[in-house]
């Protein structure tokens, strides 16, 4: 099999170790390896701060560094308190999540008190890189049926596709067979809201009429047209304008209001209620 | 029995898969991207059981996956099948000897899968056709489950021989070509 059994149990591990950093790499955003630039910062800065003490010195202004004790020493105190502060920030951070689950948890059905819904949590996501469905653990049993909206506490999640007896299929906004008929909340001008491929919290919003004046942080709301989703629920902002050569063939990218990434609790519409 | 006892290993595999797709890699992701382990199962049953089983059990996992998650029934099986039942043709032509020629077997496979299945989005859903997010997809897709080809090849191919002696009564001497 093969012809060095130890050279090919290293190439397996060697190639184990290259998956995991791609991975972590990949998936870290560069703010969070901070500490990484602090390494590669200890290794520059020293001799950095030398060669400015020196083109300082050359040039005459070297009265900067006099101060330089009584600065450490307020840096320090500084450091200190600053420490003291990110603690208690963290536990506001530890108590607000707390509170955040619990209202999420208990009052979701209070922000759209307009509409009966019934709660659900996400049992399955899809397993393929191309489509993005979800499965909910109520079905025909709870009165699920197809094409009923689902949401959750920040905006639209997506509409049920099938169901069973206990679950449901819902097939989310981000899914790139999804197109919405929407509307811009500040010129209620009507857009088509799609999924893209792009990542998992990015739509894209195209037939935008071309005199229709379109800015950064719009919020998108549905427009209630097509029959599936209600009117006025909240879809997402605009983060991206692209013009084109022609405005007929403008589009824009939207930031949607849910966090597909970290969704647990959906709320599915039944039906309007009666006024 | 030793039969019996393997297709029950080969479903017991596939339920290991769908819990390691469904959970593990939903956050152990390339820059988002998941691979995809049913595309190597069936491609190890065609390699290794042949006798139309890599198409079988390609359709009977893509139909079980479609009901599952699926919007709808039957394309995945469909994909899974033909990656199944073209592996079976390319046992009779190539060696399985040779890591290089799994890891091309797989990715090429990989990338008939997902074209397919993006097709179908496409024509039976609407989609959007997004040419670069999807080559950009595909291509980390590709280069995901080759990794995992290197990684698990060993376990891979001494299976897989025990596997297709207890099943391949006549052997064809492609190994030595």
């Amino acid at each position: 099999m093969y012809k060095n059994r130890k050279t090919g149990i290293i190439g397996v591990i060697i190639t184990i170790v290259i998956l995991i950093l791609v991975v972590i790499l990949s998936n870290t955003d560069i703010k969070e390896i901070s500490y990484l630039e602090n390494i590669f910062n200890s290794i520059v800065m020293p001799i950095q701060n030398g060669l400015t003490y020196l083109k300082n010195k050359i040039a005459g202004n070297d009265s900067f560094f006099v101060e330089m004790d009584t600065l450490k020493a307020e840096n320090e105190d500084l450091k200190k308190k600053n420490s003291e502060l990110e603690q208690s920030l963290r536990e506001l951070e530890i108590i607000k999540s707390e509170n955040d689950t619990l209202k999420e948890y208990v009052n979701l059905k209070d922000k759209y008190p307009e509409y009966q819904t019934i709660p659900a949590y996400i049992i399955n996501r899809d397993i393929n890189n191309y489509t993005k469905t979800i499965v909910i653990n109520i079905g025909e049993k709870d009165g699920i049926k197809p094409d009923m909206a689902v949401i959750a506490d920040q905006g639209l999640v997506g509409h049920v596709i099938s169901t069973t007896e206990n679950t449901a299929k819902v097939q989310t906004i981000i899914d790139t067979s999804t197109s919405i008929s929407s509307l811009i909340s500040t010129s209620r001008e009507a857009i088509v809201v799609n999924g893209t491929l792009e990542d998992n919290s990015t739509l894209r919003a195209t037939y935008i009429p071309t005199d229709a004046t379109l800015l950064e942080n719009d919020n998108i709301e549905t427009s209630g047209l097509g029959g599936i989703y209600p009117k006025g629920i909240h879809i997402g902002t605009i983060k991206q304008i692209v013009n084109t050569k022609n405005s007929i063939d403008r589009y824009a990218y939207i930031q949607t209001a849910v966090d597909f990434e970290k969704l647990e609790t959906v709320l599915v519409i039944t039906n309007e209620k009666e006024e | 029995m030793k039969k019996f006892l393997t297709i029950l290993g080969i479903i017991l595999t596939f339920f290991i898969i769908y819990f390691l797709q469904a959970n593990f890699f939903t956050w152990f992701t390339i820059a988002g991207v998941m691979p995809n382990l049913f595309i190597i199962l069936v491609i190890f049953i065609g390699l290794f059981i042949g006798k139309k089983s890599g198409l079988v059990f390609g359709l009977l996992f893509g139909i079980y996956l479609d009901l599952l998650i699926g919007k709808s029934i039957g394309i995945s099986g469909i994909m899974l099948g033909l990656i199944g039942l073209l592996s079976e043709y390319i046992d009779k032509n190539f060696s399985k000897d040779s890591r290089l020629i799994i890891m091309l077997i797989v990715a090429v496979s990989t990338a008939i899968y997902e074209i397919g299945i993006y097709a179908f989005q496409i024509i039976r859903w609407k989609a959007m056709l997004e040419i670069l997010p999807f080559l950009k997809i595909l291509g980390i897709e590709v280069f995901f489950n080759v990794i995992l080809v290197i990684i698990i090849y060993p376990i891979f191919q001494k299976i897989g021989y025990m596997v297709e002696n207890l099943f391949k009564t006549k052997q064809f001497l492609t190994r030595y070509f």
